[in-house]
């Protein structure tokens, strides 16, 4: 990948005033972490690897961030989904947002929004699910209801409720969360039992046809909670039952949101 | 339709703890439609299983996957959402929205281990009154089948320590 | 001398549990390492770095502190009484140990807290000694060290390489640990191996000195960008202890609640009409310095900080307490503090 044209395109956007901030990723003691790049003369401290998995379109809720738009941002594929799918969502306008297109160790140059959504539909248009977590869910797939439930048991007992996979993904921007509205109290807040099972559960359901399975979710979680496995299931349940593809057109209506008069309904008596 | 002892939810407390087990269905229903049907099938005098606990809401689009959650959580056995046939709903597309959400809802309670058994989804006109009748007794004996919601479930709340 | 074969710190922990204790070790838990209450066959890691703290056994994430019955207008209150067991902090790293001084002072500075008292006199706290660090531990910079017995009731040395530890009994509940565990100790000789260097990286008095003048410098921007406003850093911080209390109630019973809470969390200062005090994560990620470096010294004598370098290694932004100081001291020493 031109790491060299990357910095110089970073920082040509931020000499000549295109972007009032440039957000990518830099190395600290061997591990790569967001980077905030205000002048040109820092650029050259941007890096990017493999191991960049934080998804920076999470930034673009920030108030302050927003304040210094237009903003660019370093995107791998799955990034420039949560793009499109934020623009779809009315959360971003096509020119707050410059993309510095990263992907399958081509460095694709700075795209506008509008170019970012042609280069993912024209190359990285079949972005498939982890095979390794497909694996899993089929394998807990064919697990009894009481194993299933035995398995998150034991997963959801490690939440913290840090709220760290919020956090981290893209698509969580509402002002408030649903686990913090307290009239009526919906979600228990003790971290423990059915209060993690209620968050863990809803968290996911409220990214089903949203979550284009960037993995950010999964990397913040300190406990090490496979939540990519509920984001890929739905992902899954998403396309092959509504044919949801988020992230691929600015102009689509949410999945969920959205209807089909032939949507399945053999489950309704 | 004004005899409100008719009303299925008059039948709560049908299973007091001494009693052995009898399932607990709470079945969330449209005001229009499938609430209709319930009345008709009560002013119809149709026997029915007693084990169902209705709550009305205005349409099937306002019933938000929490209220399945805190059904699971507070001690049902079981949950049944129903309402407008297609076509039918008293807001146009209530009905639509809320089916979508099932098809993926559901999918998610079955891999978290809420098995599907326990979760029905209904369409039941104002007209429907044996349907209903029908469908709880047919709810209720499968839920029989089975067996009480495992108490040891991570959906379920367990007493607080 | 007390020693034992460093392979059988796992036999250690069986004959103290055979002992009653309660034995909390760093064991391996799928990808991650967390100290957990030991059971038979669990894997213990001392070579990572678990992801939570040794506070978890003594302040929990979320606990019951009142209940109450309710039927119908009869309102009943129900002894609440959390069980205290007697526990072990077995292996933990000297940086947690430390933080409980930090705990203690916290938990009796103005309310005795009955329910963190009731678990810390149950506890006996035996740290391992570090002779590895990583580029987050910054423990020298906070007033510790890898052998710091601060906190500890008994020290645990690697020897003779690694393949020994020796048992160094620092309290009486120290020596009843030693007497607890019996044939799992030996006795015999064998040579410390030497602590791990970990280089002072900055001045907690010098940020400390930046801090008075400087609550409203642009720095705290620039800071703050990365942080996304979660609370991974306060909870795997062995000395956040703020908590947020909630009252959760059905028609029959209703429980008071004390759960973790952080600082990070927009909602921590959001008052009920809206106003927010702490408007932004720069707010609020300097609330978190300045508790820590600031607030805490002054108010107690104590650097809020072990320079144990969790919420640097667990933060999905890239946040790090140690970045920050060292970013902070190097303000300092360009635009030195005003002498007052």
């Amino acid at each position: 990948m031109d790491l060299a044209k990357l910095r110089q395109d970073a920082a040509a956007l931020l000499a000549d005033g295109r972007a009032g901030l440039v957000i990518g990723f830099r190395e600290r003691a061997g591990a790569c972490v967001p980077a905030f790049v205000t002048d040109a003369d820092q650029a050259d401290a941007l890096v990017y690897d493999d191991t960049c998995i934080a998804n920076l379109a999470a930034y673009l809720r920030k108030p302050e961030i927003r304040q210094r738009r237009p903003v660019a941002l370093v995107a791998r594929p799955h990034v420039m989904r949560s793009l499109i799918l934020l623009k779809a969502e009315h959360q971003l306008q096509g020119d707050d947002v410059l993309v510095l297109a990263v992907g399958d160790d081509t460095y694709h140059g700075v795209l506008t929004l509008a170019e970012a959504e042609r280069l993912l539909n024209e190359t990285y248009a079949d972005l498939a699910t982890d095979a390794q977590v497909l694996a899993e869910i089929e394998r807990l797939e064919q697990m009894s209801p009481e194993e299933r439930a035995r398995f998150w048991s034991e997963q959801f007992a490690k939440c913290t409720r840090c709220y760290a996979c919020r956090a981290a993904c893209p698509m969580c921007y509402c002002e408030r969360c649903i686990v913090e509205k307290n009239v009526p109290q919906w979600i228990s807040t003790a971290a423990a039992g059915h209060g993690n099972y209620a968050w863990n559960v809803i968290r996911a359901f409220h990214l089903a046809g949203r979550c284009i399975e960037c993995g950010a979710c999964e990397a913040a979680c300190p406990q090490g909670i496979p939540l990519m496995l509920l984001n890929a299931l739905l992902a899954r349940e998403a396309r092959d039952q509504f044919d949801a593809r988020p992230g691929y057109d600015a102009e689509a209506e949410p999945v969920v949101g959205s209807w089909n008069k032939d949507d399945d309904e053999g489950f309704i008596r | 339709m004004t005899q409100t002892s008719t009303k299925p939810d008059a039948a709560t407390g049908a299973d007091a703890a001494a009693q052995p087990w009898s399932p607990r269905i709470v079945a969330f229903v449209c005001n229009w439609c499938t609430y209709a049907g319930a009345d008709l099938a009560g002013t119809s005098r149709l026997q029915y299983a007693p084990n169902v606990r209705i709550i009305k809401l205005p349409c099937t689009g306002r019933i938000d996957p929490l209220f399945i959650l805190k059904a699971f959580e507070q001690g049902a056995d079981a949950v049944l959402v129903s309402g407008c046939h297609p076509g039918d709903c008293h807001y146009t597309a209530g009905n639509y929205h809320a089916r979508r959400r099932w098809g993926l809802f559901r999918r998610l309670m079955e891999f978290t281990g809420i098995d599907a058994k326990r979760l029905f989804f209904s369409w039941v006109s104002a007209a429907e009154g044996q349907k209903f009748a029908d469908l709880i007794n047919a709810v209720t004996d499968e839920v029989r089948q089975a067996g009480p919601f495992d108490p040891t479930n991570p959906a379920r709340k367990r007493p607080w320590t | 001398m007390k020693i034992l074969d460093a392979s059988k710190l796992s036999d250690l922990a069986d004959t103290l549990a055979g002992a009653g204790y309660r034995v909390v070790v760093p064991v391996q838990d799928g990808d991650r390492v967390r100290y957990a209450e030991w059971s038979p066959g669990a894997t213990i890691r001392t070579d990572a770095f678990p992801v939570n703290s040794a506070k978890d056994f003594l302040f929990p994430r979320s606990e019951v502190i009142d209940r109450y019955q309710l039927d119908g207008d009869d309102f009943t209150p129900l002894e609440v009484r959390p069980p205290a067991p007697r526990t072990v902090l077995l292996a933990v790293r000297p940086c947690d140990a430390a933080s409980l001084a930090m705990l203690d002072t916290i938990f009796n500075w103005d309310y005795e807290d009955d329910l963190y008292n009731a678990r810390r006199a149950a506890t006996t706290v035996v740290p391992l000694v570090c002779t590895r660090a990583d580029a987050q531990c910054f423990c020298t910079s906070v007033g510790g060290a890898p052998d710091s017995s601060a906190g500890a009731d008994a020290l645990l040395h690697p020897a003779d390489g690694g393949s020994r530890l020796i048992l160094e009994p620092l309290t009486d509940k120290g020596k009843a640990l030693v007497e607890a565990a019996g044939g799992a100790l030996a006795d015999g000789k064998a040579a410390p191996d030497a602590p791990a260097d970990v280089p002072a990286r900055f001045d907690p008095d010098k940020v400390r000195a930046w801090l008075a003048d400087n609550f409203e410098a642009d720095l705290w921007d620039l800071l703050s960008y990365a942080c996304l406003g979660c609370g991974a850093c306060a909870y795997a911080c062995p000395t956040c202890h703020c908590f947020d209390m909630q009252d959760e109630a059905t028609r029959t019973e209703s429980v008071r609640l004390r759960n973790w809470d952080s600082c990070g969390f927009a909602l921590f200062t959001k008052h009920a009409g809206g106003h927010n005090p702490r408007p932004d994560q720069a707010a609020r990620w300097r609330n978190r310095v300045m508790h820590k470096f600031s607030y805490i010294p002054e108010r107690f004598d104590l650097v809020g900080c072990t320079g144990c370098g969790r919420c640097a290694r667990l933060c999905p932004a890239g946040m790090a307490m140690l970045e920050a100081c060292t970013r902070i001291e190097e303000e300092a020493r360009k635009a030195p503090a005003h002498e007052s």
